[in-house]
């Protein structure tokens, strides 16, 4: 085995360096211990001593060139070792120059997320100084300034009580509502309701209790604690895998910031199920076999160039439309492999047959079961489907996958009793729900894409041209 | 004891009686340690080892000469060029290379690295990285060692202990301190200052008084001085074994000019712009090593043939060293709150936790596990 | 050996019953040392001025008597040598005691009681332990000047792998000494010079207290003043003028500030809603600060009002008696800043 030499770190910060000289030729002898460049680092022009005995076979790296600590700038051929095989051979891995790396396209999430937040955040409000005991120099606060100042265990003793902070009358510094202030509107309601009940009369409520939640100060001053799950019952408890946190805080955070809303349609299938099972005789030699949701993926893939709101994400103060359709494919992994969802993404679906999409959401989904999805292979999904049709599941809703705008859920299809030209007759028809985010999409422009995909859908020769 | 540091030409140098299978062991033991540190800068600039690296090829004798003089018990201390001490004090390859590359098969499971070298077994106390800083630790091991004979158990061990510094450590405050204080209580404790001429890449006498005669900073606090030539491992021993005798016997401290010198740069990344090459060149004919090699072949002790062997010997232990710390897993996270005093209700993880262990709420369970319950 | 230093008994001095017995602060610092000297010979005493001399402070009279110049062992004025040969013997697994006559003069010695001490066990994977007790006096002992009335814990508290105590009276210095011998790790012990003559009972019998457990000295129910060392007897002496105002004040003593006794100045400052911390260490980068952060991060929802502090002023000790004074924490200070925490002012 010959030797290779690589570009040595030659100072604890060196991450690159320049070979200045080689101090050999192909064809000389080396020894462990003899200088055969000088190399140039971050800090010095340093001697680079070869680690073994043989011959020098192939240079590399030409001087004056730059290149990464670590990549291989010459062949040391050993004793026995024949010099030009080892040379060819190590032609091949020539070193790339140490260009700055093409820069990593950024995941359409984390752009956009990043943008959301930051416009959310935008309007940052004025905080005022507190007032220091015994420091000069800080500005003095008004006590008419917007701001409502609170201290925090008056507010916590507020919200305990029911009580509305904005009407307590702050006697802190700068007009801040402190516990006193609290405890004194609870002693003052407590002193009424005694005085009220022993007339006899039903209490007043004191102004600055909120109805609906004073009940326990304006009844007996005692709070009901609500019956929460006890922690003695018996169970097991399992730990979150990181896939499982990243599904909790994703899908908790599009739940709860997405303004969602769903919209279902159905569709006849027998048409696509007819097509799609003569595609498969025929292509049955090759190893392909489509599936529906491949129809499906492809169908939503088409229609988004006339909806082009549905291949969108938002972003705080605009709508970002992309460019490319990216159709992410929600994959449930089996029990055996710690179990969760990844959304597997198939690039450029607009411009992919019937039969690509089918291999690369095969390819998706054998990689996600077995070794696992690759960042790239989840990254930039424009749209997202989920299909639970092949578990019998009718119908469902979807929760969107951020930053895009809608996720369409797929039901099985089934057959059942339809009305064709006012006569009963037996067909097969399948339910499908999107999931809108409203600030992007609004009802109307659902019903005109569903109705695209119904298009497609219930007349297939439309997806095969 | 040799009164300078220049010999008579090595290849016809005395040879004491020494069992043949002793002068192999010193050889092969000089032989490892190059071949691991030959092995350590390729590593470093492989990236697999971090941080500092100081590397002591050139000095050899000195580490084996030293740890073949005394006894194992016998404690030694060192700065953080360190490596050469530790394999000839008997730690392995493996937990030496393991610890440079941050494994947790390292001799300090990856807590110490390469300046940090601890091995308690071998009564190794460091590894120390601060210049002259080993030296009041070092006065230490030894003031316990003659504590324990004279206060606990009265057994007369009579150790005696091994100290090693860089020509550098000999202008650090501490040292001064430390050599007063061995003087004044009568401390067993042998300073071996390894003189390579250079502190990082100040030649010495650039940096130091009376640098021509450095034993005269012992005398001046009363200690046993010796000049020795640290490049040549027989006379290392001989005279250090000799002189820690003494030392041994009469409970009293020592200072060697122990005359080397560092055949590589400072640390990985040093030019060495501030000598000359053909200074190095000369002193590289004198290597230790070849040196020794050639009195053990003239003296028929070694042929041609052992000493390839050990070479090779060398080279699979050192080959293997850097396998074992290849695939040493890394330390565990759980790692990095053990060996330190923790505080008992949670961590300082250096954000804006920390937290109770217990959950903020729980400071009565606190109380339970650890607290007042427990006291009467 | 190992068998004598198992399972410690941790009392309160409190709960030791038997006759008041008075005795001086450093009577009772002088009772641990020499009662753990007796049970363990590998516990040895060092310093300027130990032994012929009985202590500079007279911590250590009578002890070169007993222990012989062996275990007593005066040293030249050499600290950076003495403590990191101590260290040294702590690693070999003696246990010294080393004294500096005054923290101040610690700053000589940062290279072994920082950079060796607390690191040995880390650095070494768990080979070599640092057993070993450095204390001295600590704080302004009273028109010294600025060099020497460091309250060092502001520095080093900064460091892992130290623990410091700073007691309070005599009888916490007494059972805090002994645990700090008997424990394995660095303790730094900070006294005061203007501690060592006052009197407190310290019960007759052993006892050891365990660092981390802070002592609540007066229970309160407006604001919890938290304070550690000399400092105490100041808020307690502003505890009983502010009771008179009508503002009543809970006294938690920390004893050690690393380990931090949190649970219980958290469980205090919840019941007060209010909390003043006192230290006597300048502010910034302070035990008191990182102990304000704490307050604020588990009681934010607790708080009535930011937690007021109370430190040196932030600049050199002064020599004047009355600027000192002004510059120490002083009971004017704390009532002052405990009148404004609970809206007094």
């Amino acid at each position: 085995m010959p030797i290779e030499i690589t570009m040595p770190r030659l100072s604890d910060t060196m991450e690159a360096g320049t070979v200045i000289k080689w101090n050999v030729k192909e064809g000389d002898s080396v020894k462990s211990g003899s200088v055969v460049a000088d190399i140039e680092t971050d800090k010095a022009t340093m001697e680079m001593q070869c680690f073994d005995d043989g011959r020098m076979a192939a240079i590399l790296v030409e001087p004056g060139r730059q290149v990464k600590v670590g990549t291989t700038i010459a062949l040391v051929a050993l004793e026995g070792e024949d010099l030009a095989a080892v040379k060819s051979g190590g032609m091949k891995k020539s070193a790339p120059a140490a260009a700055p790396a093409p820069a990593a396209k950024a995941p359409v999430t984390a752009s956009v997320t990043a943008s959301v937040t930051a416009s959310v955040t935008a309007p940052v409000p004025v905080v005022q100084t507190e007032t220091r005991h015994g420091m000069e120099g800080f500005p003095v606060e008004s006590g008419d300034g917007p701001r409502m100042r609170v201290s925090p265990v008056a507010r916590r003793i507020a919200d305990d009580h029911g009580i509305d902070i904005n009407a307590v009358k702050g006697t802190g510094p700068g007009g801040r509502v402190i516990k006193r202030d609290v405890e004194q509107v609870i002693e003052n309601a407590a002193a009424a309701t005694t005085a009220a009940s022993s007339a006899g009369t039903t209490p007043a409520r004191p102004s600055t209790i909120v109805a609906g939640r004073a009940l326990a100060v304006s009844t007996s001053g005692v709070q009901t604690p609500s019956a929460p799950l006890s922690l003695s019952l018996p169970g097991r408890d399992v730990a979150l895998t990181s896939m499982r946190q990243t599904i909790a805080r994703r899908l908790v955070e599009s739940k709860t910031s997405i303004p969602h809303y769903q919209v279902t349609m159905k569709f006849d299938m027998d048409r696509l199920i007819e097509m799609r099972a003569s595609f498969n005789e025929k292509l049955k030699s090759s190893g392909v076999k489509l599936s529906v949701n491949d129809f499906l993926v492809r169908a939503c893939a088409l229609a988004m160039a006339e909806h082009p709101y549905f291949n969108a994400s938002f972003a705080g103060d605009h709508v970002r439309i992309h460019e490319v359709v990216n159709i992410g494919v929600a994959i449930s992994l089996p029990e055996e492999k710690g179990g969760g969802l990844v959304v597997g993404v198939i690039k450029d679906a607009d411009h992919k047959s019937l039969r690509q999409i089918s291999a690369d959401t095969k390819n998706l989904a054998e990689k996600a079961r077995t070794k696992g999805l690759s960042v790239q292979d989840m990254s930039d999904a424009t749209f997202t489907i989920s299909n639970l049709g092949m578990f019998g599941v009718e119908h469902f809703t979807a929760i969107i996958n951020p930053p895009n705008s809608a996720i369409l859920a797929c039901g099985a299809a089934v057959q059942q009793p339809v009305v064709r030209g006012g006569q009963l007759a037996v067909g097969t028809q399948m339910q499908a729900t999107l999931s809108l985010d409203h600030r992007v999409i609004d009802g109307a422009m659902a019903a005109q894409y569903l109705a695209s995909l119904k298009e497609f859908i219930e007349e297939p020769e439309t997806l095969v041209v | 004891m040799s009164s300078t540091s220049s010999s008579a030409p090595a290849a016809s140098r005395r040879l004491p009686s020494i069992p043949p299978a002793t002068l192999i062991k010193w050889l092969r033991d000089m032989h490892l340690i190059r071949e691991f540190e030959v092995r350590c800068m390729q590593s470093y600039q492989e990236k697999k080892i971090g941080g500092f690296c100081h590397v002591y090829i050139g000095q050899e004798a000195i580490a084996v000469g030293c740890t073949q003089a005394v006894r194992h018990e016998d404690p030694i201390v060192t700065a953080y060029r360190d490596h050469g001490h530790a394999l000839a004090r008997g730690m392995t390859a493996r937990a030496c290379m393991a610890e440079m590359f941050g494994k947790i098969g390292g001799c300090a499971k990856a807590k110490g690295g390469s300046m940090h070298m601890f091995d308690k077994p071998n009564n190794l106390y460091g590894g120390h990285g601060i210049v002259g800083a080993q030296t009041p630790l070092g006065t230490g091991l030894a003031f316990a060692t003659k504590y324990e004979d004279e206060v606990i158990n009265g057994a007369k061990n009579k150790r005696v202990t091994l100290c090693f510094l860089g020509d550098g450590a000999v202008n650090q405050g501490a040292f001064y301190e430390t050599m007063n204080l061995a003087g004044l209580f009568d401390i067993p404790v042998i300073f071996i200052v390894e003189n390579n001429g250079y502190s990082m890449g100040t030649a010495i006498h650039r940096g130091t008084t009376m640098s021509h005669e450095l034993t005269i900073k012992g005398r001046a606090h009363g200690l046993k001085e010796a000049t020795m030539d640290g490049m040549d491992v027989i006379a290392v021993q001989q005279d250090m074994h000799e002189l820690a005798e003494w030392c041994r016997e009469n409970s009293r401290p020592a200072f060697v000019d122990m005359r080397c010198y560092r055949y590589k740069g400072h640390s990985m990344s040093d030019p060495r712009k501030y000598r000359t090459r053909e200074e190095e060149e000369r002193h590289e004919s004198n290597d230790p090593i070849g040196k020794f090699e050639r009195t053990l072949l003239d003296n028929g002790v070694v042929t041609d043939a052992v000493i390839k062997e050990i070479m090779a010997s060398c080279r699979e232990e050192v080959r293997d060293s850097i396998q074992f710390a290849n695939e040493s897993p890394e330390p565990p996270m759980s790692d990095l709150y053990t060996d330190v005093f923790v505080e008992p209700w949670g961590r300082y993880p250096g954000s804006s936790q920390p937290e109770f262990t217990g959950g903020a709420t729980n400071v009565c369970a606190f109380r339970a596990t650890n607290g007042k319950e427990g006291l009467v | 050996m190992t068998a004598v230093l198992s399972n410690p008994v941790f009392r309160e001095p409190e709960s030791m019953g038997g006759a008041i017995r008075e005795i001086e602060f450093r009577d009772a610092l002088r009772e641990a040392m020499s009662e753990e000297m007796r049970r363990d010979k590998r516990v040895f005493l060092l310093g300027e001025e130990v032994a012929q001399y009985d202590g500079a402070y007279k911590v250590s009279k009578g002890m070169l008597a007993e222990f012989g110049e062996r275990r007593i062992i005066d040293t030249p004025i050499s600290e950076s040598g003495f403590a990191g040969m101590a260290i040294g013997a702590a690693s070999m697994g003696l246990r010294p005691i080393v004294e500096f006559m005054s923290w101040s003069f610690s700053l000589v010695a940062a290279d072994p009681i920082l950079n060796n001490a607390p690191k040995m066990l880390y650095m070494s994977g768990g080979q070599l332990g640092c057993p070993i007790v450095f204390r001295g006096n600590d704080g302004a002992g009273g028109q010294l000047g600025s060099t020497h009335s460091w309250a060092v814990e502001g520095l080093f508290s900064n460091v892992p792998g130290v623990k410091i105590v700073i007691p309070s009276c005599a009888a916490d210095a007494k059972g805090l000494m002994k645990t700090a011998i008997r424990d394995d790790d660095p303790v730094f012990f900070l006294e005061s010079e203007r501690l060592l003559s006052i009197k407190g009972h310290v019960p007759e019998g052993e006892y050891l207290i365990p660092f981390g457990h802070a002592a609540i000295r007066r229970t309160g129910t407006h604001c919890t003043i938290c304070a550690w060392g000399r400092p105490v007897s100041f808020c307690m002496e502003a505890a009983e003028i502010l009771a008179k105002e009508g503002i009543d004040c809970e006294v938690v003593d920390l004893r050690t500030i690393r380990p931090l006794d949190l649970p219980t100045v958290v469980a205090s400052v919840r019941k007060t809603s209010c909390a003043v911390v006192v230290d006597q260490s300048w502010s910034f980068a302070s035990p008191g600060g990182e102990l304000a952060a704490q307050i604020h991060r588990h009681c934010f929802d607790d708080l009535d009002n930011f937690v007021h502090r109370v430190h040196a002023d932030d600049v050199p000790t002064p020599y004047s008696t009355k600027l000192e004074q002004e510059y120490l924490p002083n009971v004017r200070k704390i009532c002052e800043a405990v009148r404004a925490a609970t809206y007094r002012a």
